[in-house]
């Protein structure tokens, strides 16, 4: 009897260190419990309609796939506050292209080659002229927005696509009459980047240059080279994300991925990751990147003014840290975490 | 004036002490030659010539500053040497980036640079040369299994190979790190200070870890300013004060209070 009450308390000890463990799952929580309070209180329960889950996981998705890149390159220890300039910066790089009589496959391929461009560039200064990534993404966020201004004229333009049906529908079309592609680019985005992160060799590459980039040279692991291909990937998604978006919106703007970058980081953080680097699950980055998604849409359901939105991420971004710093300390006494 | 030293010293270290210190049937593991090292005017090292023996374990004594840091890094090749030559069994080396020093199977363990705090222990052990099996993904059970055993090997225990190296004590991460270099098959390993931010109960494990890779042939060069410790495992000394060779003695040819009186004084050992 005194070795069966043994092994449950065993068991439920292996349950809660699991829980504690398995950061994502925290962060799941969190993204279920603004669910229901969305769905519960907002009038009508419309939160929960067809309708708003479509628009919650087409524009979710274009905003969580740049979180999740992100994440990623917080993980090797760099920021990018750039991510909504550059996404616009591409975006008026594909508009115009497409507007030129340029193929729009083609067109799509030029901009994500020059949304990775713009990535390398970030990334070679960085680790080249040895400058904070906080200070060339800074530069990087305002330069790529004012040449698009200035190229753009800050004007909105049309985009249209009836010509194109085979390209809208695999970007923006919808599966099944219920999923979005967007969410199922978003879905497929983040498993080939939780392969590479938590499985492949070169993920482990990127956590350990982040973590230690000392100890990751030593055992000779270019972490130069790591940091300027995160740098590159985010590049390459953040113009997915933002072809994406026009398609969607079948409009240009000028303003596109305004405040994106803090966003991204915001997402990144409620997910676990460490501004610090070496830290963070690409599991937790997917909820929290979802998190602040919903937060964005159910606050339009409940009727509350939009600035609160501000308000709130303020609330759930610091309260969050606390909660991971805690669980942290507690994780550091189980063992490493789990990753998926 | 300094060219002057050296040549001096040339005479004396280079022709008699390595003809006394090594016997001519054994080649040494590594011979360094009349290194010398400038930083910009500071002569990091003069004329130095260090040799470490097939599975010794070589105490590199001498206060903050002498220069055992300089020579080491030379030897693993985060810095040319500006003068000198470098023979590793036998054979002249150019050792240019610690890439190739790795190669020949030289490992340096630097205390705050060996292990990423926040990854797991299996992680680490195969930081930079993860097995995989296919398409570089890694094979994780095998890092799992493998890595334990090289723990183990050491006579270091710990239970999962999951738990991250933060949850380790000072004394399981040098386990760590020299479980890693057992397990890639080093033949020489350089200890940076193991010891030196240890509980007295730890730096003894580091200690035994030391004789551990000595029994598997591993040379070791142990590198400390706590002489007390490194009188308990080194079979020789190579003690250096700003950049000068005091004395290069075995064990048995000397006292604790000798070298302590030499590292203090820090007078140059005259050689009978």
């Amino acid at each position: 009897m005194n070795a069966t009450s043994n092994q449950s308390d065993k068991k439920r000890r292996k349950v809660s260190s699991y829980f504690i463990r398995m950061r994502s799952l925290n962060v799941f929580f969190i993204f279920v419990l603004l669910f229901a309070v969305f769905a519960i209180f907002s009038p009508g329960h419309r939160f929960t309609s067809g309708e708003n889950m479509r628009i919650f996981l087409s524009t979710g998705a274009e905003f969580t796939i740049v979180a999740i890149v992100v994440g990623m390159l917080m993980i090797s220890g760099e920021f990018d506050l750039s991510v909504g300039s550059i996404l616009v910066f591409t975006s008026y790089i594909f508009i115009t292209l497409f507007h030129a009589g340029v193929h729009i496959l083609l067109s799509l391929i030029i901009t994500l080659i020059a949304g990775g461009f713009v990535g390398y560039i970030n990334g070679i200064i960085t680790v080249k002229a040895r400058i904070p990534s906080f200070i060339t993404t800074l530069g990087a966020m305002l330069l790529w927005r004012g040449v698009t201004m200035l190229l753009s004229g800050g004007l909105q333009q049309g985009l249209v696509l009836t010509e194109n049906p085979v390209m809208y529908k695999a970007i923006t079309g919808v599966v099944g009459k219920i999923m979005p592609a967007q969410f199922l680019w978003f879905i497929g985005i983040t498993v080939i980047i939780t392969l590479i992160m938590h499985f492949h060799k070169f993920g482990n590459w990127i956590f350990t240059t982040g973590d230690n980039k000392m100890a990751a040279r030593a055992m000779g692991i270019n972490t130069d080279r790591i940091k300027v291909v995160c740098f590159t990937v985010v590049g390459i998604a953040v113009a997915f994300a933002g072809v994406m978006q026009m398609f969607r919106s079948e409009t240009f703007s000028a303003r596109a991925g305004d405040g994106w970058e803090l966003k991204a980081i915001a997402a990144a953080v409620v997910g676990g990751t460490a501004l610090t680097g070496g830290m963070g699950t690409m599991m937790g980055v997917f909820w929290g990147a979802l998190v602040i998604a919903i937060i964005e849409n159910g606050l339009i359901f409940m009727r509350i003014q939009y600035w609160w939105t501000f308000t709130i991420f303020g609330v759930i971004i610091v309260s969050t840290a606390i909660i991971s710093r805690y669980f942290d300390q507690r994780r550091t006494m189980l063992g490493a975490e789990k990753n998926v | 004036m300094s060219d002057k030293q050296a040549d001096a010293k040339e005479g004396t270290s280079a022709e008699k002490v390595p003809l006394v210190q090594v016997p001519l049937v054994q080649v040494p593991l590594v011979r360094m030659v009349d290194i010398d090292k400038w930083f910009g005017k500071v002569n990091a090292l003069q004329g130095i010539n260090f040799t470490v023996n097939h599975g010794e374990i070589v105490g590199l004594v001498g206060d903050n500053g002498a220069g055992k840091s300089t020579l080491i890094k030379i030897l693993s090749g985060f810095y040319p040497a500006d003068r000198g030559e470098i023979y590793f069994e036998g054979k002249k080396v150019n050792i240019s980036n610690p890439k190739l020093a790795k190669k020949l199977g030289i490992e340096t363990v630097y205390q705050e640079q060996a292990l990423a705090p926040h990854i797991s222990i299996a992680r680490n052990v195969f930081m930079g040369r993860e097995p995989t099996r296919f398409m570089g993904f890694m094979d994780r059970g095998m890092m799992d299994r493998e890595s334990m055993g090289a723990i183990t090997k050491l006579g270091l225990r710990i239970k999962d190979p999951e738990a991250m190296v933060e949850a380790l004590s000072g004394g399981q991460r040098q386990g760590v790190a020299i479980a890693r270099v057992l397990y890639f098959k080093a033949k020489l390993v350089v200890l940076d200070e193991p010891t030196i931010a240890l509980s007295v109960k730890e730096s003894q494990q580091v200690l035994d870890f030391m004789q551990q890779l000595k029994a598997e042939g591993i040379s070791v060069i142990f590198i400390t300013h706590n002489i007390f410790h490194a009188f308990q495992v080194a079979e020789r000394f190579f003690i250096l004060a700003r950049g000068e060779m005091l004395t290069d003695v075995r064990k048995e040819d000397t006292t604790i209070d000798h070298l302590i009186d030499l590292i203090v004084s820090g007078r140059r050992e005259i050689k009978s």
